[in-house]
């Protein structure tokens, strides 16, 4: 974060018509390479931005499918954690970075294709074939 | 003047009392997000994009008071998701009535009709009904035609039972200025306390954008918007914001001023930006890299940003805690804001078309997908 502060100055803001804005990534079905402590993070930090569920491989074997919502970024991997909630667990669960073996990203992104140039598309093709009340739905809680 | 006097007198003591006691940092509005679930599905809304088994989670009602009682901020925002599809929402909208805290509930109203024999009118409770624009406009914006008509049955019904109702909307490029004034002349003809608005943001949840309004462009559209206006029309808003949108003050972002608190936890450092979350409000304050945040800090995620739960913070501390701000704050409750230049603007063709907000059968690109 620190390294992006400062891009701008003030009056650039002030003067800019047009902001950058952000870059959706495809990453459902990724598995990074964890070569070095620095790719562990990396790919973590990707983890947290993901809009579906993970599964985490533990040095222990065990496979944790999570959605991680938080991270403390530490020192070492040992003073590193993050924070997930497990499909089938009511309580916030953390675990080291340190005990990550794998991480898989797994679960759909539920954030993939849902941008506003695809509902117009989708509105202009119901419009020409006289769909009336023309709506996109939540998806099903399954 | 749309905010009723007990509630800036509540406000104005608040923050006389905070600046008083020298203290530097504390909330004005928490921002209490029960659930995320909703009844619509926005095009890019970066607030309900999870796995299932995160939207079937929420707060309960006692974790929602233990936020409220320990930020101690005495206004109250709840959005979501969609607050009406909380089981219990009735139960923690009467424990913050009891605390006497300021209550928004922002709604889209789908469920608001059948919902509102369960509520009880009181003065510290609002309906903030989610309402982007004219008719075409908002179905076209929230992905669902006949979410207008369902929506403004809910106000009617909800004024008629004596209840607070505002309307909240957000702008985004290519809106039609002109279209904006209709709207608003529509909305006070409803009977509503008053109107809130906000202009849209990128901010990095929503998915993929590319390009945004930056902040010249939001002030000219707001400028032609707020300038001239009528005088049937209310905001339940600080003029100064409404100023600070038009470009005629200059604010830094308070992101403190609104903390959100959610099924995470306390969310740093905003409403929008999601960069973390604490256990407490307390640490929360103690840990967040404040300084790292706001325009002036240079940060690319806060650079196009001059949404109200950051800026209107800052308009109402200027307001209630400067002599200068509070006279500024007079003159805009009573000013109709004449400006000929922004008269001007409202005859300018629009950049992607005449007419409406939006041109469905010509869809303007710069409409972008941030619908908080």
């Amino acid at each position: 974060m620190t390294a992006e502060v400062a891009k701008y100055t003030m009056a650039q803001v002030e003067a800019l018509e047009l902001a950058p804005g952000f870059e959706h990534e495809q990453l459902e079905g990724w598995v990074p390479a964890l070569a070095s402590d620095e790719d562990l993070r990396q790919a973590l930090g990707k983890a947290l931005d993901y809009r579906g569920d993970v599964t985490l491989t533990l040095k222990s074997g065990e496979r944790i499918e999570a959605y991680i919502f938080n991270s403390q970024d530490g020192p070492t991997l040992a003073e590193s954690f993050i924070q997930y909630f497990a499909p089938n667990a009511p309580e916030k669960r953390k675990v080291s970075y340190a005990d990550i073996a794998r991480v898989e990203f797994t679960g759909k992104d539920r954030a993939a294709g849902k941008h506003w140039e695809a509902w117009v598309q989708k509105y202009n093709e119901k419009k020409a074939a006289g769909e009336k009340n023309i709506a996109l739905h939540p998806d099903k809680l399954e | 003047m749309a905010i009723p006097v007990s509630q800036m007198w509540t406000v104005a003591t608040y923050v006389l009392k905070k600046r008083l006691t020298g203290e530097k940092r504390y909330p004005l509005v928490l921002m209490l997000e029960p659930l995320f679930r909703c009844n619509l599905a926005c095009a890019g809304c970066g607030k309900v994009q999870y796995p299932p088994h995160i939207l079937k989670k929420q707060l309960t009602p006692a974790e929602c008071f233990a936020a409220v009682d320990e930020c101690g901020a005495p206004m109250v925002s709840i959005p979501g998701g969609e607050p009406l599809l909380h089981p219990q929402i009735v139960e923690i909208v009467n424990g913050l009535v009891a605390r006497k805290k300021y209550i928004y509930l922002c709604t889209n109203a789908l469920e608001l009709k059948r919902r509102l024999p369960e509520f009880t009118p009181s003065k510290y409770l609002t309906f903030s009904v989610h309402l982007d624009g004219e008719r075409d406009h908002h179905d076209f914006s929230v992905c669902r035609e006949g979410g207008y008509d369902i929506a403004v049955e809910g106000i009617k019904e909800a004024v008629k039972r004596g209840f607070r109702v505002t309307t909240n909307a957000t702008f985004f490029d290519g809106t039609d200025p002109n279209s904006v004034r209709g709207f608003f002349d529509e909305v006070m003809d409803m009977g509503v306390e008053g109107i809130v608005l906000s202009p849209g943001y990128s901010y990095d949840k929503a998915p993929d954008q590319t390009k945004f309004l930056g902040r010249a462009r939001v002030r000219r559209l707001f400028r032609a918007i707020l300038s001239n206006r009528k005088p049937t029309w209310k905001f339940n808003m600080s003029p100064l914001f409404l100023e600070f949108l038009m470009g005629d003050r200059k604010y830094e972002c308070t992101p403190w001023g609104s903390p959100a608190f959610n099924i995470f936890g306390w969310q740093r450092p905003c409403y929008l930006l999601q960069e973390g979350y604490t256990e407490t409000y307390k640490e929360l304050l103690a840990t967040t890299k404040w300084e790292e945040y706001g325009v002036a800090s240079g940060n690319p995620k806060c650079a196009n940003c001059m949404v109200s739960c950051g800026y209107e913070p800052t308009a109402v501390i200027d307001g209630f805690g400067t002599l200068k701000g509070f006279w500024g704050m007079v003159k805009g409750n009573f000013s109709l804001y004449k400006d000929k230049h922004a008269l001007n603007l409202l005859n300018e063709a629009m950049p992607h078309g005449p007419a409406k907000l939006v041109q469905i059968k010509k869809p303007a690109h710069s409409l972008e997908e941030t619908n908080a």
